[in-house]
């Protein structure tokens, strides 16, 4: 299965996807966590740590440093530029944007290139998208099982999700988290942007602020707390399937 | 204005841009993402009777895009800039439309040449130019505010957000004359502040308290400086506005 979540910068993406690679791989799947952010901040949320994070090689720069003749196939490249983050799961950042100049992007390795030809072959491979629409926009049918979409109760954060909403439910499946939602009138608000869908409310949580805060994987921090909590649920919901033997 | 995505970038340069004209300067806003922030920090409705921006662009034989002729920034400011609260002037790149990125190439193009003509405009040397980067280094890296003198990255008290404006400002500082300062938001007390100088590695120029005020006319989508004038924030950022211009 292929998890893509997208939506407005700082609605809380990576912590989704972080959390949500973290519980799948603690229910026994075998998963891929795939940084599609040039600003990747997948490891910090995974709980790799900040240090660590600013580490991790892009594939792109690494394919493009090219000490190696060259990389042939996306397995490859998982295998010899990710990093392994807590619980087993295996860490992909595909472009980091560190210079002036740094290139072309639609040239060399792209993250919409990865995230299409990565197979799952039995591995769920959940994919923290840029911030914004581009990604969305670019994603083909069959690129993603399904796209979560990250809403919070903020005017510019719900245009974003519905336009998220509208351009990826022509394309494939669409979930929609009600992110940071303390009260009824927080719900209502984004009910409002976005009607006719069911939510997937992820409440406002202490430990998840805290977790932000000092760079640490939220579910390192309390897995009972009950943001995390929805986020494992969620999980568990995406997984569906038994897991395999 | 640059900073993790939700970091307050919008509203910090909206309002920026309000005390400025407020003061007294002409001021050029110019929104260069293209998902909506700018406009509703500045409080500047749409304006229907606004001819769009990609009408300043064409392609060239070629097929690459440049500005049509007898266009420069000080036309396109007059003709495509929308007019916003204080009598500011409002430039923005486009947004992306449901239909896929084409329609919009024409005026995101135009938005790119147009800044990088900027500097070049005798019209502009007396003008405060106030821009909104998208999140993340990219436009920093790929030079969409030439115009910048000062990148001011905007950190929360977070671990993401502050590696999001190291990086950043990291890049802002290989270009040659270009300054980047931090300023610390929604801080809730000193040891915030301290918290985002250990994460980033040097002193912040403003540290913008969290604020109910701002946090309410986010969540309703009206400018801050409209909604809480009187604010605890809206009153740092003027006192970030005195501390960029005292250089």
């Amino acid at each position: 299965m292929k998890i893509a979540v997208a939506g407005k910068g700082g609605a809380g993406k990576t912590t989704v996807s972080g959390t949500v690679a973290r519980a799948l791989a603690r229910a026994g799947h075998s998963v891929l966590a795939l940084d599609a952010d040039a600003n990747p901040m997948l490891g910090v949320s995974l709980g790799v740590g900040p240090e660590r994070t600013e580490l991790l090689l892009g594939v792109r720069q690494g394919v493009e440093a090219g000490e190696i003749e060259h990389e042939p196939t996306v397995e490859g490249m998982v295998e010899r530029f990710g990093a392994d983050a807590p619980d087993g799961v295996r860490l992909v950042v595909a472009n980091r944007i560190e210079t002036e100049n740094p290139g072309c992007q639609c040239c060399g390795v792209s993250p919409d290139q990865l995230l299409r030809e990565l197979e799952d072959g039995g591995r769920t491979v959940i994919c923290d998208l840029e911030a914004g629409l581009g990604t969305v926009l670019r994603l083909a049918p069959g690129n993603a099982d399904v796209v979560l979409v990250v809403a919070n109760p903020t005017a510019k954060a719900l245009e974003v999700a519905r336009r998220a909403v509208a351009i990826a439910a022509d394309k494939t499946e669409v979930i929609v988290l009600a992110n940071r939602v303390r009260d009824d009138a927080d719900l209502d608000a984004i009910a409002a942007a976005i009607p006719d869908r069911e939510l997937i409310v992820i409440p406002e949580d202490a430990t998840i602020a805290r977790a932000d805060r000092d760079g640490l994987a939220p579910i390192d921090l309390d897995p009972y707390s009950p943001g995390v909590q929805a986020l494992v649920a969620l999980a568990d919901r995406l997984a569906g399937a038994p897991v395999p033997a | 204005m640059v900073g993790k995505g939700g970091a307050g970038k919008s509203v910090i340069s909206g309002t920026m841009a309000r005390v400025l004209a407020r003061d007294g300067s002409r001021v050029l806003a110019l929104d260069s993402d293209l998902l909506p922030g700018l406009s509703l920090s500045l409080g500047a409705g749409p304006d229907p009777a606004q001819p769009p921006l990609r009408e300043a662009a064409e392609k060239d034989e070629d097929g690459r895009w440049r500005l049509k002729k007898g266009i420069g920034p000080v036309r396109a400011v007059r003709r495509y800039a929308t007019d916003a609260p204080d009598g500011i002037r409002l430039l923005s790149c486009g947004k992306t439309p449901r239909e896929g990125l084409e329609p919009i190439m024409g005026s995101v193009n135009a938005f790119y040449r147009v800044v990088h003509r900027l500097e070049g405009a005798r019209t502009f040397d007396d003008w405060a130019l106030v821009g909104d980067l998208p999140a993340g280094p990219r436009q920093v890296a790929f030079g969409w505010a030439p115009y910048a003198e000062t990148f001011v990255a905007v950190v929360q008290p977070t671990a993401q957000s502050a590696l999001a404006a190291r990086r950043v400002v990291r890049v802002a500082r290989m270009r040659e004359g270009a300054r980047a300062v931090f300023v610390a938001n929604r801080v809730t007390g000193p040891a915030d502040v301290r918290h985002v100088e250990e994460l980033v590695g040097e002193s912040v120029l403003a540290a913008v308290p969290a604020d109910e005020g701002v946090a309410r006319a986010e969540r309703l989508g009206i400018a801050p400086i409209d909604h809480a004038p009187g604010s605890p924030a809206v009153a740092e950022i003027e006192r970030l506005v005195a501390a960029l211009a005292g250089g």
